[in-house]
C-alpha cells in the first residue's frame, strides 16, 4: 500500500553507482574527510535520515510550495519535457514535484499525518525507494523554473526539485556526475579541477596570442592585480575547453580603457551547488569569489557569460554564505550594454551580417531578469537579429540546465525533450544562435548536432569582438 | 422555515464559521512557524512591484502563458471561482439579508454564476478522471473537494430562490454542505486560497527583488 503510486514507472531508472564515491573515500580526499562531501553509506537507514533532513531544512517557503499544490495540472505544457512527450504522465511537473510533496505530507503537513491515503502521502521506506526520486528529480527537470512563473498557485516547483536533490545530495544518493563535480569543486575550488598550472598558462599564452594579434604588446590579462575598477571571474570551460572568450573579453576591455583583473584564486564563477542542492558548498564556491574581490579590493565584480554562474553569484551565494552583498554585481553583457551606450568600443554591425536570434538562458531571464541588454548589445553587433518565439522570461530550456550536461545517464531523455527547442531554433531561420550562458553553448550545440540544424551557437563576446570597427 | 433549516442558517453556521477561523490561525501559525530566508543581495527591482505583479497574476490572463494559450480553460477558472464566491455570499444573504433574494433579477443573476459554476466543475470531474496526467496526480482530496463543490453549487443552485415552501430541502442541503465545508476545507485542498498570498509574496519579493518581475516586455515575435 505505501508503495503504490511509488512505483509509478518513471521515465528513466538507473542503478545508484557509487564508484567514485568509494573511491574518493580510500583516497581519503579532504572534503570526504572532513565531512563536506557526503558519501553513500548502505548501512544508514537512509529512508529515515530522508525524512530527518526534509523537516530540518524546511523553510517557509517551501512549506508553502508544498502546501499550496492544488493538483490543476496547468504546469504540464509549460514543461519542454511534457511537451515533448505528452503521452507520459510522469513528464508533468506537478508529478515530479509530488515524489517529495508526498513525504512532506506524510511528516510535516496535517491531513497526511493523520489520514495519509486521502492524500497520498507517502513514506520512503528504502534506498530503492530514494534512488528512485534520484532518477525523478535530478534527471527529468532541468530546473528551469519555466512552470514556476505559469503556475497559477505561485508554486516554485524548481524550488522544491531543487530541495529534493539537496536532501539526497546529503545521503550520497546522486548520480555519479554530481558527485563527480561537488568533488572536483570542494577539492580543488573549480568544478573542472583546473591546476593552478593549467590557470596560469592558459591565460600567459592567451595573452600572448591577444599580444600578436592586436600588434600591441601592452595588451593585458591581468590576475591579482589590487585596486581595479572590476574584478573578472569566469567560467572553468572557458579555460579549458575555450580561451576565446577569455581573449575576446580583454581584448573588448583593453579597447574600452578598463581597469580590471582576474583573480589567481576565487575565479570560477560557476556553482554545482545551484545544482545539486548543496548549500555548503554553494555557500564556498561564491564565498571564494567574494573573498578574491575583497583580497583584491576591486571595486566590483563582473561575471563573464555563464547563466547558472551568474545566478549563483549574483543572487543565491551570498544567502547560501550567510554573508551580505558589499560590492555591486554585474554580467559583462551589462557591461558590454554600457561600453557601446558610453561609445567606449565602436561596432560595425555589418560584421555580423548573418542571421541571428538570441536564446535567453533561463538563470538569466527568469531568475535574474536580465532580458533586454542581451538585445541592446545584439542589435548593435549584428545586421539581422531574429526573434525566437516565445522568448525572455518565456523562452524554453537549451535542455542542459540543471546540471544535466553533467549526467549522460540521462542524455537520451534530455535530447528527446529537447525536440521542443529544435523546433524553436529551427523556426527563427537563424545561421546562428548566441546566447551568455556557457552552460546553453554546450546544451544547444547538442540539440543542433542531434537534431541536424544547420546553425551555430556563439556568445555576445563573439559576436561584439567580430563587430568591433 | 423548518426548526432544522433555522439551526443550520445560524448557530451551525457561525460554530463552523468559528472553527474554521481558529483552524486558520493554527495553520498560519504553523507556517510561520518554518524559518524564513532573508535576502542578503543589493535589489535591481523593487520587491513591492514584484509582490503586486504576482499576486494578480490570477486577474492577468494576458501575462501567464497557460492562460493566453488556453483561454477557456482560463474562463472556466474565473466561473468557478465566480460561482464559489456567489455560492459563499449566499450563505451570508439567506439568513442575514433575505430581502435581497425576494428580488428575481438578483436570484436569477445568482442562479445563472452558481448554474455555470456547476457545470464548469462538471467538466474538471471530467478532465480529472479523463487526462491521464492529470488523473495520475489526482488524490482521494481532489475528488472529493471537487464532488463536494460540484454538489454544493447544484444545492446553491437551488436554495438562492429562498422559498421555504418549493426549496426546503434544498436550502436544508445547502446549509449542511456549508457547515461541513467549514469544517473540512481547512485539512484539504480547498484551503488554496489561504496560501495563495504567501506563495505569491514569496515569489513576487523574489522575482521583485531580482528585477524579473513585472515583466520588462512582453514576448515579441518575428524580426526584431
Amino acid at each position: 500500500m505505501k508503495r503504490k503510486k511509488s512505483e509509478t514507472r518513471a521515465a528513466v531508472m538507473t542503478p545508484l553507482t557509487t564508484t567514485s564515491q568509494n573511491k574518493a573515500r580510500e583516497e581519503k580526499l579532504g572534503s570526504v574527510v572532513e565531512g563536506r562531501l557526503k558519501t553513500y553509506d548502505s548501512g544508514t537507514d537512509n529512508a529515515k535520515a530522508f525524512v530527518a533532513l526534509l523537516r530540518r531544512r524546511m523553510t517557509r517557503q517551501i512549506a508553502a510550495s508544498l502546501a499550496a499544490c492544488v493538483h490543476c495540472g496547468r504546469c504540464a505544457e509549460s514543461c519542454h519535457y511534457y511537451l515533448a512527450r505528452p503521452g507520459d504522465p510522469t513528464m508533468i511537473p506537478v508529478w515530479k514535484a509530488d515524489q517529495v510533496r508526498r513525504v512532506f505530507k506524510r511528516y510535516v503537513d496535517w491531513t497526511g499525518r493523520i489520514i495519509p491515503g486521502w492524500v497520498d502521502a507517502w513514506t520512503p521506506v528504502d534506498d530503492e525507494d530514494l534512488n528512485r526520486l534520484k532518477d525523478v528529480v535530478f534527471g527529468t527537470c532541468s530546473a528551469c523554473r519555466r512552470c514556476t512563473l505559469n503556475c497559477p498557485m505561485g508554486v516554485d516547483t524548481a524550488l522544491l526539485i531543487r530541495f529534493a536533490r539537496g536532501l539526497l545530495t546529503e545521503l550520497g544518493i546522486v548520480p555519479e556526475g554530481v558527485f563527480n563535480v561537488s568533488r572536483d569543486q570542494w577539492e580543488t575550488g573549480n568544478q573542472m579541477a583546473v591546476t593552478e598550472e593549467d590557470y596560469g598558462e592558459t591565460l600567459q599564452w592567451v595573452k600572448e596570442e591577444l599580444q600578436a594579434e592586436m600588434k600591441n604588446p601592452t595588451v593585458d590579462i591581468p590576475v591579482d592585480k589590487p585596486g581595479c575598477d572590476f574584478l573578472y571571474v569566469i567560467n572553468p570551460r572557458e579555460i579549458k575547453f575555450d580561451p576565446r572568450s577569455i581573449s575576446h573579453a580583454a581584448r573588448i576591455f583593453h579597447l574600452a580603457g578598463e581597469s580590471w583583473t582576474l583573480p589567481q584564486k576565487g575565479w570560477d564563477m560557476t556553482n554545482f551547488g545551484l545544482f545539486s542542492g548543496d548549500d555548503s558548498l554553494g555557500g564556498r564556491m561564491a564565498g571564494n569569489v567574494y573573498e578574491a574581490a575583497a583580497r583584491l579590493r576591486a571595486k566590483r565584480i563582473v561575471i563573464s557569460e555563464c547563466g547558472h554562474g551568474y545566478r549563483s553569484t549574483r543572487w543565491e551565494g551570498f544567502n547560501w554564505a550567510g554573508v551580505d552583498q558589499r560590492l555591486p554585481m554585474e554580467s559583462v553583457v551589462v557591461t558590454l550594454d554600457r561600453y557601446l551606450k558610453e561609445g567606449r568600443i565602436k561596432v560595425d554591425k555589418t560584421k555580423n551580417p548573418e542571421p541571428v536570434t538570441f536564446h535567453d538562458s533561463c538563470n538569466i531571464a527568469r531568475s535574474s531578469g536580465i532580458t533586454e541588454e542581451p538585445r541592446r548589445v545584439l542589435g548593435r553587433v549584428c545586421a539581422d537579429f531574429r526573434e525566437m518565439v516565445p522568448n525572455r522570461t518565456e523562452n524554453y530550456c537549451c535542455t542542459g540546465g540543471g546540471g544535466l550536461l553533467s549526467l549522460p545517464e540521462y542524455r537520451p531523455l534530455r535530447l528527446e525533450a529537447a525536440k521542443i527547442k529544435a523546433e524553436q531554433l529551427r523556426a527563427t531561420g537563424a545561421k546562428l544562435v548566441c546566447t551568455m550562458c556557457h552552460n546553453c553553448v554546450d546544451g544547444l550545440s547538442d540539440v543542433i548536432k542531434h537534431y541536424k540544424l544547420d546553425m551555430k551557437v556563439v556568445q555576445i563576446l563573439d559576436l561584439v569582438n567580430r563587430g568591433i570597427s | 422555515m423548518s426548526p432544522l433549516l433555522k439551526t443550520l442558517e445560524n448557530e451551525v453556521q457561525i460554530a463552523a464559521l468559528l472553527f474554521m477561523a481558529a483552524v486558520y490561525m493554527i495553520r498560519l501559525a504553523w507556517l510561520f512557524r518554518f524559518k524564513s530566508r532573508k535576502e542578503r543581495t543589493f535589489a535591481e527591482g523593487k520587491e513591492a512591484a514584484g509582490i503586486g505583479r504576482s499576486l494578480l497574476n490570477i486577474a492577468m490572463p494576458w501575462a501567464v502563458e497557460s492562460a493566453r494559450k488556453k483561454p477557456g480553460v482560463y474562463l472556466q477558472f474565473v466561473i468557478f471561482h465566480l460561482g464559489v464566491a456567489a455560492a459563499i455570499a449566499a450563505t451570508f444573504i439567506i439568513p442575514y439579508a433575505p430581502g435581497v433574494f425576494k428580488i428575481t433579477a438578483v436570484v436569477r443573476i445568482f442562479q445563472v454564476i452558481i448554474g455555470a459554476a456547476f457545470l464548469v466543475g462538471l467538466m474538471r470531474l471530467f478532465r480529472r478522471l479523463k487526462n491521464p496526467a492529470v488523473r495520475l496526480i489526482s488524490t482521494a482530496d481532489d475528488y472529493v473537494s471537487l464532488i463536494l463543490m460540484v454538489l454544493f453549487f447544484a444545492a446553491g443552485f437551488l436554495a438562492v430562490p429562498n422559498t421555504y415552501r418549493s426549496s426546503e430541502a434544498a436550502l436544508i442541503a445547502f446549509f449542511a454542505l456549508t457547515a461541513f465545508f467549514l469544517v473540512y476545507v481547512p485539512f484539504s485542498k480547498i484551503s488554496h486560497y489561504l496560501y495563495y498570498p504567501f506563495t505569491h509574496f514569496f515569489l513576487g519579493r523574489t522575482m521583485g527583488h531580482r528585477g524579473v518581475y513585472p515583466v520588462k516586455r512582453r514576448e515579441k515575435g518575428g524580426s526584431g
